[in-house]
């Protein structure tokens, strides 16, 4: 009996820490189903097609682009997107860091930015410049020349590990 | 916003169960990482009923070793653990190498071995989305009607010159590299450098319902393997030219060129070249066996 490819699929998965439970057409992208099916707008809508980075979300602890990223592959996965980084109301450090450093202009690459940037920070809690700067170029902005990201990932960087900066 | 065309989706648990599934549905396509698969699909370069999800077949993703000293990668493997496996890093540098050039760090967590392997030729008259070509009449690789039939880059020609651009395939195929492709018609392996066909439209030697299970290595060969690519940016780009080039003091030096035509090519003739001239002269043979079309995207 050849199996029947579902059109339609239910979807279990832990987004910010809260189970969420769906009924998704199956050519869902993860980045339609966060922003359209459940109101989460941080992650951006830039050029679709995995060029840019705005719709960086963290999958199971790894950065992913979630327009190029069907919802059905989300299926039990534990999502972190911006919405999710603050810790009890007080601003991630990547957040802080952004926001004194004046690291975006018009702002619609920054979630991307800090998630990838989180990604990078879970992993490898005091990263290089070069590590740094290998994550800044996954990620594209037309605004601020990086120079103001790169220093308020360093900032990040520092007061993370408890240096001042 | 390029939204995706309707399709249903398959998951797989197993290998037994995605062959079985591909074998009832020969149009479905697979998706691992997805990050070639469904940029194309948005720009309407085709629109298969049905995908199979290779992501919950754990099995794909294991690396281990073989009895004769080399490595069996799972064609599910992430880019990134490819590169990060300490057994890839000192047996085949130029493979890890490979793995950190591709895309950006964010891709390399998402795309897997096989689906680079597996990567469609591409071209800047292709790769655009269905307003772009339909402007244009479409191209021979896009079939879009009888206009299509030209090909933009060498519009006399007949073939389809679409460049293949996966960056890992030239140091796979220095390094002997064959792939593992299974149907309910049984295994085969297939080397890297018989994988790979003249045409842009008709690049892979693959049968629709073949799952690439695995990337089998065998020991690495004397002498160093180096990976080299160049592109436009440092990052995020797809390459201009790609090229592994391996150096045996025995048997001399043996370059692979890439993203100058459909197929990566084995430059030939290359230990005469070196004897005579060393390294200019084996440079100037490659040259002359390669001829790039502007292709790139
Ligand atoms: C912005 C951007 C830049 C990129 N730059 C590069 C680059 O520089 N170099 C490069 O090499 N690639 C590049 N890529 C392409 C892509 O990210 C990689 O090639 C990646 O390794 C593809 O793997 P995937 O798992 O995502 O493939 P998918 O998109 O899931 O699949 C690709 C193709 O392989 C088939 N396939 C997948 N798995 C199997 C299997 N097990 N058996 C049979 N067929 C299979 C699919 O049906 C599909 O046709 C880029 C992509 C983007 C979006
Ligand atoms: S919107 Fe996903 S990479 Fe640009
Ligand atoms: S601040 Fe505008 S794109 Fe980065």
């Amino acid at each position: 009996m050849p199996t029947e490819p579902d059109a339609d699929l239910v979807l279990t998965l832990r987004v910010n820490g809260d189970r969420k439970r769906l009924l998704i057409p199956a050519n869902r992208t993860l980045l339609n189903l966060l922003r359209q099916d459940l109101g989460l707008t941080g992650s951006k809508h830039g050029c679709d097609v995995g060029d840019c980075g705005a719709c960086t979300v963290l999958m199971n602890g790894a950065p992913r682009l979630s327009c190029v990223t069907l919802a059905a592959d989300a299926e039990g996965a534990e999502l972190l997107t911006v919405e999710g980084v603050s810790v009890g109301g007080a601003l991630h450090p990547l957040q802080a860091a952004f926001h004194e450093q004046v690291a975006a202009q018009c702002g619609y690459c920054t979630p991307g930015f800090i998630m990838a940037l989180k990604a990078l920070f879970d992993e490898r809690p005091d990263p290089s410049d070069e590590e740094l700067n290998e994550v800044l170029g996954a990620n594209i902005c037309r605004c601020t020349g990086y120079t103001k990201i790169l220093a308020a990932a360093r900032q990040a960087r520092e007061r993370m590990n408890g240096r001042s900066a | 916003m390029l939204p995706l065309p309707t399709f249903s989706v398959l998951s797989p648990r197993s290998v037994a169960d995605a062959v079985g599934m591909l074998t009832d549905h020969p149009e479905a396509r697979l998706i691992a990482g997805g990050t070639d698969l469904l940029p194309s699909m948005k720009y309407g370069l085709f629109s298969p009923p049905a995908l199979i999800r290779l992501g919950g077949v754990a099995a794909l993703q294991d690396i281990t070793t073989t009895e004769e000293g080399g490595l069996r990668i799972g064609s599910g493997a992430t880019l990134r653990a490819v590169g990060r496996d300490p057994r890839v890093q000192r047996l085949y540098p130029a493979l890890a190498a490979a793995t950190r050039t591709v895309a950006t760090s964010t891709i390399q967590a998402m795309g897997t071995l096989g689906g680079n392997l597996m990567l469609d030729t591409r071209c800047a008259w292709y790769n655009q989305s269905s307003f772009w070509r339909g402007a244009l009449g479409g191209c021979l690789k896009c079939h879009s009607g009888p206009e299509g039939a030209i090909c933009h880059v060498a519009p006399k020609g007949k073939g389809c010159y679409a460049a293949h651009s996966a960056d890992t395939a030239p140091g796979l195929l220095l390094y002997g590299a064959e792939v593992e492709l299974v149907s309910s018609r049984g295994a085969r392996q297939v080397a890297v450098s018989a994988l790979y066909g003249e045409d842009g439209r008709d690049w892979i030697r693959r049968a629709p319902d073949e799952l690439l299970t695995a990337v089998i290595l065998p020991p690495p060969p004397p002498g160093a393997v180096v990976h080299r690519k160049l592109r436009a940016r440092a990052s995020i780009d797809y390459p201009l030219l790609l090229t592994a080039a391996a150096f045996d003091p025995e048997g001399g030096p043996r370059v692979v060129v890439s993203a100058v035509g459909p197929r990566p090519i084995l430059l030939s003739g290359l230990a005469e070249a070196f004897r005579d001239g060393g390294v200019e002269a084996v440079a100037e043979a490659g040259y002359k066996q390669v001829s790039p079309l502007s292709t790139h995207v």
